[in-house]
């Protein structure tokens, strides 16, 4: 059983995490949750970029849920923000590419130009 | 939507969406009165009675930025209760908030499933590290009573700047809405 204990030493393991890197968010990352964008498995991409973040240690990393933006037709979207860059949009997203946006642009730094529906803002 | 746990996801999304600070979630799995009920309780802006109305209307939406004028989230979710003899109702008031009550007979052959409550839930708590999220999980039948609560703002106390994106606070969250899921016999409803 999980009890608040438990994050107690959560607390601080990540406080000396970020002694040791500073406390920055690098990339934003934003799953669009509209209606549609539920219906077409945007809860799915959610968990997914969950469990990468989780699986791959990024601590770096900030994940939140929005509202649709009229792109209903390329749903599920996502847009990755970087500080001092043009902000990307991937669309038509499932777990799998998630997986490949994950390795490749979050951790590798290389945008995955197959996916990406729009860029900056 | 194919289950009742997207449906639920939407509506949550709509009262981030009003801008709530706070969100209740109640799912209540009671095999004596054969009912499946989902609450869901906002402090965000509210809706007047025109509006709360409107709401229900499949040609209606509150985002002014859309091009094709249409809302089905509410609407869909009304019907998938009223077709297998449940009800759904929602109650506002403009500056204080929206309560949503939906009620679905558990044993309806046609009832939707569940579905995935965790997903819905971890999601919404993740992805919205500003709004505090109390969730009430109950199940009953004539034998026995079994609760799960899971507060986030608890949560953000004990861990103070420690985002919840940080990976082991995932896997805390994830784990303790999974046992209480399994506790509370909400995995195959």
């Amino acid at each position: 059983m999980k009890t608040l204990a438990d994050l107690k030493k959560i607390r601080e393991k990540a406080q000396e995490d970020m002694k040791l890197r500073g406390g920055n968010v690098r990339i934003k990352i934003v799953v669009g949750m509209g209606t549609s964008g539920i219906a077409m498995g945007a809860r799915e991409v959610m968990k997914t970029f969950l469990e990468e973040i989780a699986a791959r240690n990024l601590t770096d990393v900030m994940v939140t849920q929005t509202g649709e933006k009229g792109l209903s037709s390329m749903e599920p979207v996502v847009d990755l923000i970087e500080e001092g860059k043009p902000k990307v949009t991937y669309g038509n997203m499932n777990p799998d590419k998630v997986k490949k946006v994950v390795i490749e642009h979050i951790v590798n730094g290389r945008v995955v130009s197959d996916y990406v529906v729009a860029t900056g803002n | 939507m194919q289950d009742i746990s997207l449906h639920l996801l939407d509506i949550i999304e709509n009262s981030v969406r009003a801008e709530a600070k706070s969100i209740k979630v109640r799912v209540i799995n009671n095999v004596n009165k054969n009912r499946l009920r989902i609450i869901v309780e906002d402090d965000g802006a509210g809706m007047d009675a025109y509006t709360l109305q409107k709401a229900q209307d499949p040609f209606y939406t509150s985002k002014e930025e859309r091009v094709k004028k249409v809302g089905l989230g509410i609407p869909l979710f009304k019907q998938n209760a009223e077709l297998v003899g449940g009800s759904f109702k929602m109650a506002s008031e403009p500056g204080f908030g929206t309560v949503l009550t939906v009620d679905f007979t558990l044993d309806h052959i046609d009832r939707m499933p569940l579905g995935n409550l965790k997903d819905t839930l971890l999601g919404v708590i993740i992805g919205h590290q500003d709004v505090d999220f109390f969730i009430h999980l109950i199940y009953r039948d004539r034998a026995a009573e079994q609760c799960f609560h899971f507060d986030t703002k608890a949560i953000r106390e004990e861990l103070g700047d420690i985002p919840l994106t940080y990976p082991d606070v995932i896997e805390y969250i994830d784990q303790s809405l999974l046992e209480g899921i399994q506790n509370t016999n909400m995995e195959d409803v």
